[in-house]
Protein backbone atom coordinates (compact mmCIF):
# COMPACT_ATOMS: atom_id res chain seq x y z
CA UNK A 1 0.00 0.00 0.00
CA UNK A 2 1.15 3.40 -1.25
CA UNK A 3 2.24 5.60 2.03
CA UNK A 4 3.71 8.53 0.40
CA UNK A 5 1.51 11.16 -2.36
CA UNK A 6 4.76 12.02 -4.09
CA UNK A 7 2.11 15.00 -6.00
CA UNK A 8 3.82 17.67 -3.67
CA UNK A 9 6.94 17.63 -6.11
CA UNK A 10 4.54 18.22 -8.70
CA UNK A 11 3.65 21.78 -7.28
CA UNK A 12 7.69 23.08 -6.82
CA UNK A 13 8.31 24.55 -9.81
CA UNK A 14 11.67 22.01 -10.44
CA UNK A 15 12.20 20.54 -13.01
CA UNK A 16 15.32 18.55 -14.95
CA UNK A 17 14.33 20.19 -17.86
CA UNK A 18 15.45 23.40 -16.48
CA UNK A 19 19.05 22.47 -15.60
CA UNK A 20 20.09 26.48 -16.48
CA UNK A 21 18.46 27.70 -13.22
CA UNK A 22 20.50 25.45 -11.29
CA UNK A 23 23.07 27.50 -8.87
CA UNK A 24 21.74 30.94 -9.89
CA UNK A 25 21.85 33.87 -7.37
CA UNK A 26 18.88 33.77 -4.61
CA UNK A 27 16.43 35.60 -5.51
CA UNK A 28 16.38 39.01 -3.30
CA UNK A 29 14.44 39.73 -0.29
CA UNK A 30 10.90 41.99 -1.67
CA UNK A 31 11.08 39.98 -5.37
CA UNK A 32 8.94 37.69 -6.03
CA UNK A 33 10.26 34.38 -4.91
CA UNK A 34 8.22 31.58 -6.74
CA UNK A 35 10.13 28.50 -5.24
CA UNK A 36 9.55 30.46 -1.23
CA UNK A 37 5.18 30.46 -2.46
CA UNK A 38 5.75 26.71 -3.81
CA UNK A 39 7.34 25.27 -0.33
CA UNK A 40 5.42 27.40 1.57
CA UNK A 41 1.86 26.28 -0.23
CA UNK A 42 3.12 22.53 -0.27
CA UNK A 43 3.13 23.15 3.44
CA UNK A 44 -0.46 24.67 4.05
CA UNK A 45 -2.09 21.73 1.29
CA UNK A 46 -0.32 18.61 2.59
CA UNK A 47 -1.43 17.46 6.37
CA UNK A 48 1.95 15.55 6.55
CA UNK A 49 4.75 16.42 4.54
CA UNK A 50 8.45 15.47 4.08
CA UNK A 51 10.97 17.60 2.75
CA UNK A 52 13.86 14.92 1.91
CA UNK A 53 16.70 13.88 -0.12
CA UNK A 54 15.95 11.24 -2.65
CA UNK A 55 12.42 9.67 -2.76
CA UNK A 56 10.40 7.20 -0.01
CA UNK A 57 11.10 4.28 -2.30
CA UNK A 58 14.67 5.26 -2.77
CA UNK A 59 15.92 8.04 -0.23
CA UNK A 60 19.32 9.68 -1.60
CA UNK A 61 20.32 9.85 2.40
CA UNK A 62 20.31 7.46 5.52
CA UNK A 63 18.64 10.32 7.82
CA UNK A 64 16.00 10.81 5.20
CA UNK A 65 15.74 6.91 5.07
CA UNK A 66 15.51 6.68 8.90
CA UNK A 67 12.89 9.41 8.62
CA UNK A 68 10.91 7.96 5.82
CA UNK A 69 10.91 4.44 7.94
CA UNK A 70 9.49 6.03 11.00
CA UNK A 71 6.51 7.55 9.09
CA UNK A 72 6.07 4.36 7.04
CA UNK A 73 5.97 2.07 10.17
CA UNK A 74 3.28 4.13 11.48
CA UNK A 75 1.33 4.20 8.62
CA UNK A 76 0.62 7.71 7.83
CA UNK A 77 0.11 8.73 4.55
CA UNK A 78 2.88 11.38 3.77
CA UNK A 79 3.67 13.79 0.52
CA UNK A 80 7.50 14.14 -0.23
CA UNK A 81 9.61 16.63 -1.90
CA UNK A 82 13.24 15.99 -2.93
CA UNK A 83 15.00 18.78 -2.46
CA UNK A 84 18.29 17.46 -4.05
CA UNK A 85 17.07 18.69 -8.13
CA UNK A 86 17.50 22.82 -7.44
CA UNK A 87 19.68 23.43 -4.25
CA UNK A 88 17.32 26.54 -4.06
CA UNK A 89 14.54 24.36 -2.78
CA UNK A 90 17.10 23.66 0.21
CA UNK A 91 18.02 27.08 0.59
CA UNK A 92 14.81 28.23 0.81
CA UNK A 93 13.06 25.54 2.67
CA UNK A 94 15.42 26.53 5.67
CA UNK A 95 15.14 29.87 5.28
CA UNK A 96 10.93 29.42 5.76
CA UNK A 97 11.77 26.70 8.99
CA UNK A 98 14.85 28.59 10.55
CA UNK A 99 16.26 25.25 10.01
CA UNK A 100 19.93 24.08 8.62
CA UNK A 101 19.16 20.43 7.98
CA UNK A 102 17.85 17.63 5.69
CA UNK A 103 15.27 16.18 6.39
CA UNK A 104 12.38 18.23 7.26
CA UNK A 105 8.96 17.38 8.73
CA UNK A 106 5.89 19.05 8.75
CA UNK A 107 2.51 18.40 9.79
CA UNK A 108 -0.61 20.48 9.91
CA UNK A 109 1.82 23.52 8.94
CA UNK A 110 4.45 23.34 11.57
CA UNK A 111 7.71 21.89 11.51
CA UNK A 112 7.85 18.93 13.56
CA UNK A 113 11.58 18.17 13.55
CA UNK A 114 14.92 16.66 11.44
CA UNK A 115 15.16 12.85 11.99
CA UNK A 116 16.45 12.97 15.20
CA UNK A 117 13.37 14.54 16.59
CA UNK A 118 11.00 12.03 14.21
CA UNK A 119 13.21 8.50 15.69
CA UNK A 120 12.65 10.47 19.05
CA UNK A 121 9.18 10.94 18.79
CA UNK A 122 8.52 7.81 17.33
CA UNK A 123 10.50 5.52 19.34
CA UNK A 124 8.26 7.71 22.48
CA UNK A 125 5.08 7.07 20.72
CA UNK A 126 4.56 10.89 20.67
CA UNK A 127 4.86 10.88 16.79
CA UNK A 128 1.75 9.61 15.98
CA UNK A 129 0.13 12.14 18.29
CA UNK A 130 1.71 14.86 16.43
CA UNK A 131 0.64 14.06 12.94
CA UNK A 132 -3.12 13.54 13.81
CA UNK B 1 38.69 19.48 9.27
CA UNK B 2 36.60 19.80 12.63
CA UNK B 3 37.62 17.41 15.34
CA UNK B 4 34.46 16.78 17.65
CA UNK B 5 36.50 18.25 20.66
CA UNK B 6 36.01 20.89 18.43
CA UNK B 7 32.70 21.16 18.54
CA UNK B 8 32.36 20.19 21.98
CA UNK B 9 34.10 23.41 23.04
CA UNK B 10 32.17 25.49 21.15
CA UNK B 11 28.66 24.00 21.90
CA UNK B 12 29.85 24.22 25.82
CA UNK B 13 30.86 27.43 24.91
CA UNK B 14 28.23 28.97 23.48
CA UNK B 15 25.64 27.59 26.03
CA UNK B 16 26.08 28.16 29.53
CA UNK B 17 26.09 25.23 31.62
CA UNK B 18 26.08 22.80 28.70
CA UNK B 19 28.18 19.29 28.61
CA UNK B 20 28.86 17.92 25.11
CA UNK B 21 29.82 14.51 23.72
CA UNK B 22 30.20 14.46 20.49
CA UNK B 23 31.27 11.61 18.26
CA UNK B 24 32.58 11.85 14.92
CA UNK B 25 30.75 8.88 13.95
CA UNK B 26 32.36 8.18 10.70
CA UNK B 27 35.81 9.59 11.30
CA UNK B 28 36.15 11.71 8.13
CA UNK B 29 36.13 15.15 10.51
CA UNK B 30 32.44 15.80 8.88
CA UNK B 31 29.84 13.34 10.42
CA UNK B 32 28.98 14.48 13.86
CA UNK B 33 26.91 12.77 17.12
CA UNK B 34 25.77 15.05 19.85
CA UNK B 35 24.21 14.79 23.32
CA UNK B 36 24.10 17.45 24.88
CA UNK B 37 22.99 18.30 28.28
CA UNK B 38 22.06 21.52 29.14
CA UNK B 39 19.62 23.66 31.98
CA UNK B 40 18.99 26.27 28.69
CA UNK B 41 17.26 23.63 27.23
CA UNK B 42 14.75 23.43 30.37
CA UNK B 43 11.14 25.07 29.19
CA UNK B 44 12.30 24.48 25.44
CA UNK B 45 10.75 22.38 22.62
CA UNK B 46 12.95 20.12 21.10
CA UNK B 47 12.92 21.97 18.12
CA UNK B 48 13.95 24.90 20.05
CA UNK B 49 16.93 22.69 22.39
CA UNK B 50 18.13 22.14 18.64
CA UNK B 51 18.04 25.16 17.33
CA UNK B 52 20.09 26.34 19.89
CA UNK B 53 22.82 23.85 19.20
CA UNK B 54 22.70 24.32 15.46
CA UNK B 55 22.78 28.27 15.72
CA UNK B 56 26.16 27.87 16.94
CA UNK B 57 27.39 26.28 13.89
CA UNK B 58 25.60 28.34 11.14
CA UNK B 59 26.08 28.33 7.53
CA UNK B 60 28.57 25.60 8.65
CA UNK B 61 25.98 23.35 9.15
CA UNK B 62 25.59 22.07 5.61
CA UNK B 63 29.26 23.04 4.39
CA UNK B 64 32.03 21.74 6.13
CA UNK B 65 29.56 19.89 8.95
CA UNK B 66 27.61 17.87 6.84
CA UNK B 67 25.77 16.07 9.38
CA UNK B 68 25.63 17.06 13.00
CA UNK B 69 23.03 14.29 14.81
CA UNK B 70 21.96 15.99 17.83
CA UNK B 71 20.24 14.52 21.28
CA UNK B 72 19.37 17.47 23.99
CA UNK B 73 18.27 16.63 27.70
CA UNK B 74 18.09 18.91 30.61
CA UNK B 75 19.84 17.74 33.60
CA UNK B 76 18.81 14.45 35.48
CA UNK B 77 17.30 16.17 38.72
CA UNK B 78 18.18 13.85 42.11
CA UNK B 79 14.64 14.00 43.62
CA UNK B 80 15.20 15.83 46.76
CA UNK B 81 14.36 13.12 49.68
Amino acid sequence: MPTSEPSAIRDLPMSASQPSTVGEAPVQSGEPNPIREAITQAISEHKVILFMKGTPEAPACGFSARTVAALQALDVPFAAVDILPDPRIRQELSAISNWPTIPQLFANGELVGGCDIVTEMYESGELSEALQ
Amino acid sequence: MLSAEDLKQRIEASIPGAQAEVEDYTGGGDHFRATVTAEAFAGRSRIEQHRLVYEIFGEEIGGPIHALSLKTQTPQKTPTP
